[in-house]
């Protein structure tokens, strides 16, 4: 009998939005442009909550980057308070560290950055972790080694139910596509370069580059729902837009936005 | 008997009491020690060692007082103005150091005076091993002291001996001016600082402390948790102590004191200060882990001290709920805190603009522990590169990356290039944007123009390629490398 009414008490919390979700922190849309031709992600990308992004392959990790950065700085946006950088040392000499003069092109005042770099994945948990305890900060990123075996789902759990807590915000970021287990995260992304809107110089071979554009894959998601979407990031008013399709010449196209891609590069 | 090598062959720097008693003495050369006595052992002479050892005794004997200091190269000195009740008197006081000293296996002469010349005098030259000068009786008992225990040059002590006055009691009652006048003023003001008609100052070999809290366990503590324990009561005490003073520390120091004389210190810095117990102990326990293998046969006193005292900012009780963000104030400090006392603090780290072009150095890290500074980004990027958003990548190589280049036309993009044995056809690019080279900062690095462009390869990965030298400038070695990456 008892039983019973836990179990309707439970069923009602489950109906209510679920029994892990704590406070529901407002979601960052992920479309602000004007030129938008439909929702990314309809619903917006729930704040306070634990994703996952990944090159779509090992080449892609500028874009991975750029993307991680591009929602960092909406998330900042919404939200006083630091961007703690987190990556362990043995991260950085391939791909680059970060360069905060760069992150101008992402509204990112690199004064708001704090940078954390650890040795091992279990003290970048620790200190990813430790960071989401503390309500001051905005949004954790952190980027996970080569080769990582320690990020499981137990960690991601705890990583989601900590950014529930205070509502700051964690992005996790592969160094190659490593996630292919189930974990806690709302949404897990791959993300590839995508070739950008040439700006035509007079007299000039090759025209220039427009802004960053990626090809999004949203590969898993609480909701459900799986897209993709071709984005390109306004630099002016800090947002993701839908990048119209380029329609010049075939060799800078892919064959579509869905098409997989080589890995051969 | 130890042996040092000199400039003219081996000398004998110190000797055991059965060499003394056989003649030797420091200073003679090892070739004269050993026609006197062949069988001599000879050990050679570690002076860096001893410095080390004798750094770490001054150390250990903080636990008598804070104040200690080196008198290098064979001696420590403590200031105990103050200390002497704590444990149980002068006498006692003395005892128990010879006592413990005795225990490491160290032969040690003890002096204690009202001044630190007297002291120092008395312990070398002093008849007796332990010696003790009460107040008042400097004078009398410094008198058939040598001179050379005046700490003056051998040279003086040599030049006063043959003029006859060997003995210290001989010089107290001169006139001051003509000894100064024949020997200098050094000999003047040590003999004056030995009878304390002149001051002289102590430096301690670590600062004091403004707050120190003492304590000493009758059993040796060898497990962690009582070590933790034992923490967690002097940080309470002190954080009482601060609060009540409406004080908090910015620095502090656990120094636990093993039984066989090591000497264990944990510091802890702090980015604002504080005196809240809570914080300080959970920062102080994550480090007490260090201390696992270090234990040994356990510790027999605690000393806990706090530097870099302040007054207290007034902080508001924390009124945040779980909808409303308001993050307590201090809540960012406290992370750093633990951040910076978990992994070092030149782990964690903000970025500060400095004053340069060649982007590698456009930017640097600074500590996270010092004051939270505004810095005008903006103005910077502008001063950099016109405050184009996006000239600069999100990703910079610490050393650029040499690339293989196939370029049509100079002072043209690539028209592809080749990096980490991927080949990349560049179909947009942007350039060349030159920055020049900072040729007072010297090395050949800084020699050579860079002229920087971003390109886009066929699969829309951007990159930031420069080329370093000119093609028409001779003497220019021209080389292409990658520098960064772009989103």
């Amino acid at each position: 009998m008892r039983d019973g009414k836990i179990l309707a008490a439970l069923r009602a919390r489950m109906a209510a939005g679920g029994l892990d979700e704590g406070a529901a922190w407002p979601a960052v849309g992920l479309d602000a442009g004007a030129d938008a031709q439909g929702a990314v992600l309809p619903g917006g990308l729930a704040s306070g909550a634990l994703h996952e992004l990944q090159p779509a392959t090992p080449a892609d990790i500028g874009a991975a980057t750029g993307f991680a950065l591009g929602l960092a700085a909406r998330l900042l946006a919404r939200r006083p308070g630091p961007l703690l950088w987190g990556l362990p040392s043995t991260r950085g000499w391939r791909e680059g560290r970060l360069y905060p003069v760069g992150l101008a092109a992402f509204g990112i005042d690199p004064d708001r950055l704090i940078q954390v770099e650890v040795k091992k994945t279990a003290d970048l948990l620790w200190s990813l972790e430790e960071a989401l305890d503390h309500p001051s900060l905005a949004v954790v990123v952190g980027l996970l080694p080569e080769g990582d075996r320690l990020y499981d789902f137990t960690a991601s759990r705890r990583l989601a139910m900590r950014a529930a807590r205070h509502g700051a915000t964690v992005l996790l970021l592969g160094a190659a596509p490593v996630f292919d287990m189930a974990t806690a995260a709302s949404t897990r992304w791959s993300i590839a370069a995508s070739a950008s809107r040439p700006v035509p110089h007079a007299g000039q071979a090759v025209p220039g580059l427009g802004p960053p554009r990626w090809q999004a894959r949203l590969v898993k998601s609480r909701k459900g729902l799986l897209d993709a979407w071709d984005l390109e990031w306004n630099h002016d008013t800090l947002s993701f837009r839908l990048a119209a399709p380029l329609a010049d010449r075939a060799p800078l196209r892919r064959a579509g936005p869905l098409a997989p891609r080589s890995t051969a590069a | 008997m130890l042996s040092v090598l000199e400039r003219n062959g081996a000398r004998v720097s110190a000797v055991n009491a059965p060499a003394a008693a056989l003649g030797l003495a420091p200073g003679m050369p090892l070739a004269d020690a050993r026609a006197i006595h062949p069988a001599l052992a000879v050990a050679s002479a570690d002076p860096d060692g001893d410095a080390q050892g004798l750094r770490r005794l001054a150390l250990w004997c903080q636990r008598y007082s804070p104040l200690t200091r080196i008198d290098a190269p064979d001696g420590v000195s403590i200031d105990i103005a103050g200390c002497a009740h704590l444990f149980g008197g002068e006498e006692a006081l003395m005892a128990d150091l010879a006592d413990r000293l005795h225990g490491f296996g160290l032969t040690a002469r003890l002096a204690l005076a009202p001044t630190l010349g007297a002291a120092w005098a008395l312990a070398r030259y002093g008849e007796t091993e332990m010696t003790r000068a009460a107040p008042g009786e400097t004078g009398e008992r410094l008198a058939p002291l040598p001179v050379a225990a005046l700490r003056i040059e051998a040279e003086t002590a040599r030049a006063l001996a043959r003029l006859g006055l060997d003995r210290i009691g001989l010089l107290a009652g001169k006139p001051r001016a003509p000894l100064a006048g024949r020997f200098g003023p050094l000999l003047v003001l040590r003999l004056d600082q030995a009878l304390g008609r002149e001051g002289e100052r102590f430096d301690p070999v670590e600062a004091a402390p403004v707050h120190r809290i003492a304590r000493n366990f009758a059993e040796p503590v060898v497990t962690l948790e009582a070590i933790a324990e034992v923490a967690a009561r002097l940080v309470g005490e002190l954080a009482e102590m601060l609060q009540g003073l409406g004080k908090a520390a910015r620095r502090l120091e656990l120094a636990l004191y093993r039984v066989d004389g090591w000497r264990e210190a944990l510091e802890l810095r702090i980015t604002r200060p504080s005196n809240d117990a809570a914080h300080l102990l959970r920062l102080l326990g994550e480090r007490l882990d260090r201390l696992r293998d270090h234990a040994g046969f356990g510790f027999e006193a605690a000393v806990l001290s706090a530097f870099e005292v302040e007054r207290a900012e007034a902080v508001q009780a924390a009124l945040s709920g779980r909808e409303r963000v308001v993050p307590p104030p201090g809540d960012l400090d406290r992370l750093l805190d633990r951040l910076v006392n978990r992994f070092g603090p030149e782990r964690v780290c903000r970025f500060a603009p400095r004053e340069s072009h060649v982007p590698e150095r456009a930017c640097h890290p600074v500590s996270a522990l010092a004051q939270a500074v505004r810095h005008d980004w903006a103005a910077h990027c502008r001063a950099l590169h016109g405050g184009a958003a996006l000239a600069r990548p999100p990703l910079l190589f610490e050393r650029p990356e040499p690339v293989e280049v196939l370029v049509e036309m100079p002072d043209k993009p690539p028209a592809r290039f080749e990096w980490r044995r991927t080949a990349h056809r560049i179909v947009r690019a942007e350039g060349p944007e030159r920055i020049a080279p900072e040729w007072w900062a010297g090395g050949e690095a800084n020699r050579l123009t860079r002229d920087y462009y971003r390109v886009e390869d066929t699969d829309g990965r951007r990159f930031w390629l420069f080329r370093e030298g000119l093609y028409d400038r001779p003497g220019d070695t021209v080389r292409w490398f990658v520098h960064g990456l772009f989103a």
